[in-house]
């Protein structure tokens, strides 16, 4: 069905397809602008009454990287380094759950997959007080200090432990659609259940591990409510507990928090960014065909 | 247990794996063992019972074979179990308590404020001390009355007695067991000041209790706790303090503060019911939080698919730019960038109701007309959220395989019935658990609520502090904690319950009205 | 078992749960983590914790040192936001984690207190050394909670370029806005917080009228029986903004952040705010002047609130903590140097008089026009009701009189059981 050339229709399409992409980008970053905006404002404004404030300065920007007693640069690796871990960690469990789910058909299989869909509907903006008391037992444990209060660890459970949920339908759904004949063949040819799921699921499916790594990556990144609860310390923060410090009573520093937001998105960005290549089908390239 | 055809032969796994779980269980059973043994010792009965119960399980998981498909799911339903289900439970349970301010501590941390509190009677003798300790650890304090210029000397174990009054004190002292107690410098007894307050020294017949660096009183218990009756006496007054709803209340109704929690049985859930704050405009805020929940879902699901498909297109130039542009409103915390956009918003200054004045003549009333207040919202919601269904969409797209439209295009099928009949039903079969998941998260999207206008405008003439742009969740926690203050947590957690039945069972109902169960293969 | 004793049943509960199990399953993953425990660990016996918030850190840290030096306790300041200081010590201290000592405001006392969760403290012949008016503050049912170190209050600030003279009534400050408005010099005479409505910033005004939240007994503490939002002085407070949004002079949609930034753009010419706004307005150049709040029909009353330190009735140094207050922060010379980093209303009387900081003295004659805001408990009760009659009149869609009734019936009724 290969056309030489582009077709009038098809060159219309992408024309179209251009404006709107064109025009996503400006309904995506017209509110950052303004954020970019209230960052150089060095006087703490959010309503910003024009594009380039007065006076404008980076002084909130190089406060970022020179205030001793706010280490940011430690805060943004704490948070990515929570958020990588807690990623990773659910991806594995949500893929071996959505391995369970999609390749073996046993009683109870449709209740669990809807039981555990309904308790992550409950709002655990409540728990946090049983959370605070938990990590202090696990804490006390010996040898499992590394998970207690006021560890990034602890921190690293607690997000864990909503790994399964709606990342576990999404998986299986995309599993579900990898044909159970590659699973037969390799089968025959010896190979356990074990190296079916590492090494014919796993990277046909990569493309949804990768949404499911980039959109826990980004919700835990910006998670305050529990970590404010369970970290103490300046050196311990997160980079969202530790922009809460400049929301200090009536006063707050819209300037450095605009600013620490924006270096904090990056992060983000740039895994997006190179991970984004990744969501291409594994099915269409062949796989299938063998 | 049926088994699926091709599970037999792989789930019998090698020898070296089977090896390996064996070591792996008897790690964990040791492991387990030893807890237990200590939560007994500690008379935890139901704690190493359950504890017991869940390795058993996890043992039975492992070893047998029909529990295969298990075994897949154990680690993160371990992790679901700890974090997710052990939390709501304890919700359960702090709805049956009175748990919030004024009863925020454990019975048996009150008892013990008020036990551990001492009043100077007012013919007490004030004593100058010196602190001497012994290489354990252990204090021998001698007191001096100014007053009179005698001096009694002691441990903790032996009645004080008196000692020669006349010359300076000697830098060892013993005791009567002949152990030696050194002199410890004035300075240096400052951080032994936590230990010492707690010792009670006596004379035979008062305690004298340490008040501070160098200072000693004669005192008595303020208040006396009999664990038999349950009863407190104030040792002053001689009046008794009996323990009602976890307040201290003496029989002409005085209460002592701070009181305890305890377990107040259905209380919380019928005030849910019955409390006409909570009730009246139920309905009404019902309502909207249903709508602004769907308008959500469906605004954000709309723009974000439309921008997964437009961006799955490989012949489309900077398709990686441009997918990254797009995402960045999702990496930038929703609060910064909420308040930006109520800037952007305001009537009089905001950008945006400035282009809009500049295109239609006029800018809606955003934060006091009823309608527009709605609409920001949505407006504000959907910019938040679409980043996040435009990635979930481009995830699903890719398992729909490619030679599927190909044989599309060779029907002759024309892009929108193709999208219509192949791509969104397809899509839909992984993705509406996540609409779900959004929807839910939305019914309980109090912080954008708060952030907009605190849920106003506010309507006028209802007695209820719920706003038009309120939802259950925001009207309610403002009920229960006041503002910033005065948290009832037995309430909250109550509403949260009725709130989490309520989203439950849409769900179910949706579940039920679109079959989605029913196409789970 | 007992239901009282279920709550530290589940507190032990949690021991149960598999967590070895836990750890072997995941335990490789966190390889790369590096443990954290330990090195800002909350209370520890023989560790003075303190949990302060930014502005005062570095001050707290220093008398920390000297403190350390002198009778060998080790201090450990955490800063933590002054936002999430009380709720996570409402968390964190019945658990036997919390702090020894707290920064906080006296208006917290309420709800601590009834908590048991604060300490009272003997200051001995150090009380003297203090502001009566911060002492007050910090007194609850006749005790004392905590050792204050700055005060606050609001006042009128005003761009010196638009207003030469500060206005000394009401009236002047009308009349003065509205010629500042026709001549088209800046978009609003006077800014206040209309949406949403702030009544902390607008209680001046109710005051000025003759209203107030709660009476006043003769011992400065407050009747939460005598509720006046909605007497006469509060009804005509009321009135007052309902004409001054229809003559213009009160625009609406106007939010805290948004009269922060329009002041310092030079829309706004006079605002009612607080110290806290320091900072902001010297960044931005502008030249301001601080002044009393103009004559109402009487003298106007803001808030007066104290910012102390406050020891935790849970924590496990409370007589070092009380020792560290009385001896070592009650003193000249910290005092200066938290007087330094946290430029507010020095509370210790000796730095109070050696303030030579314009803007802080006029802070200072406005606070002394003030009064403590209530730290009683019923005081939560009050600003949600309020808020709303206030934007009902904002937003012109109830009648003044009617609005403020309403909210004090409302009030009344939470207050009541």
């Amino acid at each position: 069905m290969a056309g030489t050339s582009l077709s009038t229709a098809r060159r219309a399409n992408l024309f179209l397809k251009i404006g709107i992409a064109i025009l996503a980008v400006a309904f995506a970053l017209y509110p950052v602008v303004w954020i970019i905006s209230a960052s150089l404002n060095p006087a703490n404004s959010l309503l910003n009454l024009s594009i380039i404030p007065e006076p404008a300065s980076l002084a909130n920007f190089e406060r970022l990287v020179s205030d001793p007693q706010y280490p940011f640069p430690l805060w943004i690796w704490n948070s990515i380094k929570v958020a990588a871990i807690t990623s990773v960690l659910t991806v594995f469990l949500t893929a071996l759950a959505a391995y369970s789910f999609s390749r073996f058909r046993y009683k109870g299989r449709r209740t669990g997959l809807l039981v555990i869909l309904l308790i992550q509907l409950f709002p655990n903006s409540l728990a946090i007080v049983s959370l605070f008391l938990l990590l202090q037992q696990i804490g006390n444990i010996p040898g499992l200090s590394w998970f207690g209060l006021n560890t990034h660890g602890g921190l690293i459970l607690i997000y864990a432990g909503g790994a399964l949920g709606f990342n576990t339908w999404l998986m299986k759904g995309f599993f579900d659609s990898i044909p159970k004949e590659l699973d037969e063949v390799a089968n025959i040819d010896g190979a356990t259940k074990w190296q079916v799921f590492w090494s014919i699921i796993l990277p046909l499916a990569r493309p949804i591990l990768v949404v499911i790594g980039i959109l826990t990556f980004i919700g835990t990144y910006g998670e305050f409510l529990i970590a404010r609860v369970i970290l103490k310390g300046t050196e311990n923060y997160t980079l969202m507990v530790g922009l809460f410090l400049f929301n200090s009573g009536r006063a707050q520093e819209w300037g450095v928090i605009t600013a620490a937001s924006l270096v904090g998105a990056l992060p983000a960005v740039i895994l997006f960014f190179v991970t984004q290549r990744l969501l291409v089908s594994g099915l269409s390239s062949g796989a299938v065909k063998g | 247990m049926p088994q699926p055809p091709s599970a037999p032969k792989s789930s019998r796994s090698s020898v070296g794996g089977l090896l390996l779980r064996l070591l792996g269980l008897a790690f964990i059973d040791a492991l387990a063992l030893l807890l237990a043994y200590a939560l007994v010792g500690n008379g935890l009965w139901p704690a190493a019972i359950a504890l017991v119960v869940v390795t058993i399980a996890i043992n039975w998981i492992f070893l047998d074979e029909r529990l295969y498909p298990v075994r897949w799911l154990s680690p993160g339903l371990l992790m679901m179990l700890l974090m997710v289900v052990y939390p709501l439970l304890f919700t359960v349970y702090v709805a049956l308590t009175n748990y919030g301010d004024g009863h925020l501590l454990s019975k048996e941390q009150v008892v013990r404020q008020f036990t551990t509190q001492h009043y100077q009677p007012p013919d007490a003798v004030v004593y100058q001390t010196t602190v001497y300790m012994s290489a354990d650890g252990a204090f021998l304090l001698v007191f001096t009355d100014p007053k009179t210029n005698t001096r009694l000397a002691g441990t903790a174990d032996e009645i004080l007695k008196p000692i020669d009054a006349t010359g300076d004190l000697p830098g060892a002292l013993k005791d009567s067991t002949g152990k030696e107690y050194s002199k410890v410098e004035a300075m240096k007894t400052l951080r032994l000041l936590d230990r010492l307050t707690k010792i009670p020294f006596s004379d035979g017949t008062n305690v004298v209790q340490v008040t501070g660096m160098g200072k000693a009183s004669q005192r008595k218990p303020a208040y006396a706790f009999d664990p038999a009756t349950d009863q407190l006496t104030d040792n002053r007054t001689g009046v008794v303090y009996k323990p009602v709803k976890g307040t201290f209340t003496a029989p002409d109704g005085k209460t002592l503060s701070p009181g305890y929690h305890v377990m107040i049985g259905f209380e919380n859930y019928l005030r849910v019911v019955k409390d006409p704050n909570i009730r009246s405009p139920f309905l009404r805020v019902f309502v909207w939080t249903f709508l602004f929940a769907a308008f959500s879902v469906l605004l954000t699901f709309v723009v974000g698919l439309s921008m997964a498909v437009v961006l799955n297109d490989k012949s489309l130039p900077f398709r990686g730019l441009f997918r990254t542009l797009i995402i960045i409103p999702y990496a930038i915390p929703a609060i910064i960038s909420t308040l930006i956009w109520r800037g952007l918003l305001n009537p009089n200054y905001g950008q945006f109701s400035g282009l809009i004045k500049g295109v239609f003549g006029t800018s809606p009333q955003w934060f006091i007309d009823p309608f527009w207040a709605k609409a920001g919202i949505l407006l504000i919601n959907t910019w938040l959220g679409y980043p996040y269904m435009m990635l979930i969409c481009l995830g699903a797209l890719q398992s729909i395989p490619g030679d599927m439209f190909e044989a599309a295009d060779i029907d002759g099928a024309g892009k929108w019935l193709q999208f219509r009949k192949l791509t969104l039903p397809l899509l839909l079969v992984s993705i509406a658990p996540l609409l779900i998941g959004t929807f839910a998260f939305n019914f309980n999207n109090f912080g954008l609520i708060e952030a907009y206008n605190k849920g106003g405008p506010p309507i006028a003439g209802e007695a209820t502090p719920a706003g038009q742009t309120d939802i259950l969740i925001s009207y309610t926690f403002r009920l229960a904690f006041g503002s910033g203050a005065g948290a009832d947590y037995g309430l909250a957690s109550a509403i949260a319950l009725f709130i989490f039945l309520l989203v439950g069972g849409l769900t179910m109902l949706n579940f039920r009205y679109t079959r989605q169960l029913e196409e789970v293969t | 078992m007992p239901p009282s004793s279920l709550l530290s049943f589940f507190k032990k509960l949690t021991r149960l749960l598999p967590v070895a199990v836990l750890a072997t399953l995941v335990a490789p993953v966190f390889g790369q983590a590096k443990p954290d425990a330990g090195k800002a660990a909350a209370a520890k016996e023989g560790v003075l914790t303190l949990w302060v918030p930014k502005l005062a850190v570095q001050a707290v840290s220093n008398a920390g040192k000297d403190f350390t030096a002198k009778y060998g306790v080790e201090v450990s300041v955490q800063e933590v936001s002054f936002d999430s200081i009380r709720d996570d010590l409402k968390t964190a201290a019945p658990a036997g984690e919390g702090p020894d000592i707290i920064v906080g405001a006296h208006d917290w006392l309420g709800e601590l207190v009834a908590n048991g969760l604060l300490e009272p403290l003997d200051l001995g012949d150090k009380a003297a050394g203090f502001d009566p008016v911060s002492l007050k503050a910090f007194t609850y049912d006749s005790k004392v909670y905590g050792l204050p170190y700055g005060l606050e209050a609001i006042a009128l600030i005003y761009n010196k370029e638009l207003v030469p003279t500060p206005p000394a009534t009401w009236e002047e400050l009308k009349a003065l806005a509205k010629k500042l408005q026709d001549g088209g010099k800046v978009d609003q005479g006077y800014g206040l917080h209309t949406g949403p409505a702030d009544p902390y910033h607008t209680y001046p005004i109710f005051t000025g009228f003759g209203s107030y939240v709660f009476k006043q007994n003769p011992d400065g503490t407050y009747d939460p029986s005598d509720l006046g939002l909605d007497n006469e002085g509060g009804q005509e407070a009321m009135r007052e903004l309902n004409s001054m949004v229809k003559a213009g002079l009160l625009r609406q949609n106007i939010g805290g952040s948004d009269i922060d930034s329009l002041f310092v753009a030079g829309k706004i010419a006079m605002v009612i705010d607080g110290p806290w706004r320091l900072p902001d307005l010297r960044k931005s150049g502008i030249k301001y002047g601080i002044a009393k709040i103009p004559t109402m029909k009487q003298q106007p009353i803001p808030f007066v609130g104290a910012q102390g330190f406050m020891v935790s009735a849970l924590g496990k140094n409370k007589e070092v903590a009380k020792a560290f207050l009385v001896e070592f922060m009650a003193d000249d010379a910290s005092m200066k140097s938290i007087y330094d980093a946290d430029p507010r209303i020095p509370a210790w009387l000796a730095t109070q008089k050696a303030v030579t900081d314009p803007d802080i003295a006029a802070f200072a004659a406005s606070a002394a026009t003030g009064q403590p805001m209530p730290a009683i408990p019923q005081m939560s009760k009050v600003w949600t009701d309020w808020g709303k009659a206030l934007n009902l009149v904002f937003q012109q869609s109830e009648d003044p009189a009617k609005a403020i009734k309403n909210a004090a019936t409302s009030i009344r009724a939470q207050i009541k059981p």
